[in-house]
């Protein structure tokens, strides 16, 4: 089992997206009630800071002259913080009283800092400035309250969101990690299945434990699949194996008693070649039906399981190598180009030679009377393309689909040998092999191809 | 040779019987699964031919309980199927080798033959002969009566697959299998054409002929 998970999985798994994208949305919901309530919560603060402002300067108003407006100030200098409160009483000599400086900067007053008092407020002030008894009176209330409620609410906001941030990713990371082992535990049932691992089934904890959630649900309904699936393949092998015994008991009977009956009779009589030419018809009913067996054995395909490393290259080479005198005994030649390099696919040796063999076997008796036969291999883009090509009659495009049917024969070739079963036999192994299959014109003649994409292997 | 037959179809089995019994072999035959397999544990044989498809005891499970009781005599297995998978299935048994019914008699002859004697060290031989024929397994060169014969790869291993076979009969689908490694039976006659290839090089030029044709059956060199 291959459960190990790496990070790219576990953040492409849907929990923890799902998570991740809820906190998203949480977290815009509380940015946007936080901030209204922060801005209305600043405004009306600011507003009783200046009605305390105007307030403060009531008292002031009562001094009619700068004489006395100065004892006041100066007596309220002292009584006050000047990080809280600042004050001060420019007259109009230029003289000044009060816990902070005053400079005039343009058209706006600025308070400094007064050396015999404590520093100014870090965040400002809300300044009002007053013509009272000839002179200027400048009060500063500390913007310190602003801050901190702007400091709280920014804690409020961290406080309340990072955590559980943090508590929804991980939970949305360790729920999507199981969710992904529960996945991958179906899909691997799923890939045996595919390779033809019939027994292949989602383990049982995986199905029961989780109280049938959707996951659980699936992966019994993949078991029942699996199953009936199994049971078909198994009721189908016992079926041709039923017919194959009871029919190839009598067939085995006929070459008996014929190979008998050629033995009894005398050689080179009309009796003994009648005997012969029996002999060999029941040959050929028992190709037909080894055929047929077999393509229905690949179309159910069982031997997925015994797939293994082929090279197609050096495969092509003995196939080719094999039918060259054939060829060359028609008449014609037969030639293989291939690359130097092994061109690996995953596959049944025994069942891609047969392939090849039957392609090569076609192109000798329907591939005209001197057959110029080219096997081609090459490697294209990650997908291995095996093709053979002749100059023979070839297939009218409307007849290509057809042809790989099963005992489907042109009307030309009836006359010809063969049983008609080559090209289905050829379209089932390459079937098997997730192989495209394709008949094209050669111009004149035949090509068929193959393109070994799904089997095909690096090197 | 001593033979074991367990076979239930009685015309199949007295062809193969009788066949047997001409080329002059002991053979013991039985019909039923469970006898058979009584018969192959209590005696010694130097073939055993077991029919898949038996009533009682089927071949399969005949071929895993001689194998599971430690007997290593070689066993052919018979089958009427003859699928992709059961050819493997039944060498998984345990069996040496598999025939596919119907077959000539000349198949199974020859089959026998081949695992009675299996070869055996042989590995070590480093020339093989046949009358005036030598081969020379280090070299590679063959020559027949002093004279130097020029051989295709494919020539020369199909010539030592029969010459290390001397005397016995090798069938089309035996070359094929032990030659070329493949094992289906290819519709157009690939073997003949290799044989009359090599025929023409080895036997041609020369007065006396080496590779014999059986007939029905397959081809043998003679010493």
């Amino acid at each position: 089992m291959k459960t190990r998970l790496n990070r790219a999985e576990i953040l492409a798994s849907t929990p923890l997206r799902q998570a991740l994208g809820l906190m998203g949305i949480v977290f815009a919901i509380l940015l946007v009630t936080l901030g209204f309530a922060y801005v209305a919560l600043r405004s009306s603060t600011e507003d009783s800071i200046r009605a305390d402002l105007k307030q403060q300067t009531a008292v002031f108003q009562v001094a009619a002259n700068p004489e006395t407006l100065s004892v006041i100030v100066s007596a309220e200098a002292r009584a006050s913080d000047p990080s809280e409160r600042a004050i001060a009483f420019v007259m109009s000599d230029g003289r000044q009283v009060g816990n902070v400086r005053v400079t005039h900067q343009g058209d706006r007053w600025v308070i400094s800092r007064h050396p015999e008092y404590a520093p100014l407020s870090k965040h400002g002030y809300f300044t009002l400035t007053m013509p009272l008894a000839g002179g200027l009176l400048v009060i500063g209330e500390s913007r310190a309250p602003i801050a901190e409620l702007t400091s709280t609410f920014l804690a409020i906001l961290v406080f309340s969101f990072v955590p559980s941030l943090l508590v929804s990713a991980a939970y949305g990371a360790w729920v999507g990690m199981r969710a992904r082992k529960r996945v991958s535990a179906i899909e691997e049932t799923l890939d045996d299945l595919t390779e033809g691992r019939l027994e292949a089934r989602v383990p049982r904890d995986e199905v029961k434990a989780r109280k049938g959630d959707d996951l659980a649900r699936i992966g019994a309904r993949l078991n029942v699949m699996a199953e009936t699936q199994e049971a078909t393949v198994a009721a189908l092998r016992q079926v041709s194996a039923d017919i194959a015994h009871d029919l190839k008991t009598p067939m085995q009977r006929i070459s008996v008693l014929l190979s008998e009956l050629q033995e009894a009779l005398p050689e080179d009589t009309p009796p003994r070649t009648l005997a012969e030419q029996a002999g060999t018809e029941a040959e050929r009913a028992v190709a037909v039906f080894h055929s047929l067996l077999r393509i229905a054995q690949i179309e159910g395909g069982s031997p997925k399981a015994r797939f293994a490393r082929v090279d197609l290259g050096a495969l092509a080479a003995d196939i080719t190598e094999l039918y060259e005198a054939s060829a060359e005994e028609a008449g014609g030649a037969l030639t293989l180009q291939r690359p130097d390099a092994p061109l690996m696919v995953h596959g049944d040796r025994g069942l891609l030679g047969q392939m090849l063999s039957n392609l090569i076997e076609n192109a000798i008796r329907h591939g005209g009377p001197a057959p110029q036969i080219a096997v081609r291999l090459s490697r294209e883009r990650g997908a291995i393309i095996l093709s053979v090509a002749d100059h023979g009659p070839g297939i009218p495009a409307a007849e290509r689909e057809k042809v790989l049917r099963r005992l489907y024969r042109l009307e030309r070739s009836r006359t010809t040998p063969g049983n008609g079963l080559g090209l289905a036999l050829v379209h089932a192994v390459a079937g098997l092999h997730e192989a495209e299959l394709q008949l094209s014109d050669n111009n004149p003649g035949l090509i068929v191809s193959l393109r070994f994409v799904g089997s095909a292997q690096s090197a | 040779m001593k033979l074991l037959l367990i076979e239930d179809d009685a015309t199949t089995a007295d062809y193969v019987l009788r066949g047997l019994r001409e080329e002059g072999h002991t053979v013991d035959h039985l019909a039923n699964g469970r006898d058979g397999l009584t018969q192959a544990l209590g005696g010694t044989y130097d073939v055993m031919i077991i029919d898949r498809m038996l009533p009682e005891l089927d071949g399969l499970s005949i071929t895993r309980a001689i194998r599971a009781a430690k007997v290593t005599t070689p066993i052919i297995f018979l089958t009427a199927i003859g699928g992709v998978d059961d050819r493997i299935e039944g060498l998984n048994a345990g069996a040496d080798d598999y025939l596919v019914k119907p077959f000539a008699f000349g198949e199974l002859s020859a089959r026998l033959a081949a695992l009675a004697r299996r070869p055996q060290a042989q590995s070590e031989q480093v020339m093989l002969e046949a009358g005036d024929l030598k081969m020379d397994l280090i070299a590679r060169k063959v020559t027949r009566g002093g004279q130097e014969i020029d051989l295709l790869p494919r020539e020369f291993s199909l010539l030592e697959f029969l010459l290390r076979r001397k005397g016995r009969v090798q069938t089309r689908t035996m070359l094929l299998e032990g030659v070329w490694d493949l094992n289906f039976d290819p519709q157009t006659n690939v073997v003949e054409t290799h044989i009359s290839r090599l025929r023409n090089k080895v036997d041609k030029p020369f007065d006396r002929d080496l590779i014999h044709t059986v007939r029905g059956a397959g081809y043998r060199i003679e010493g």
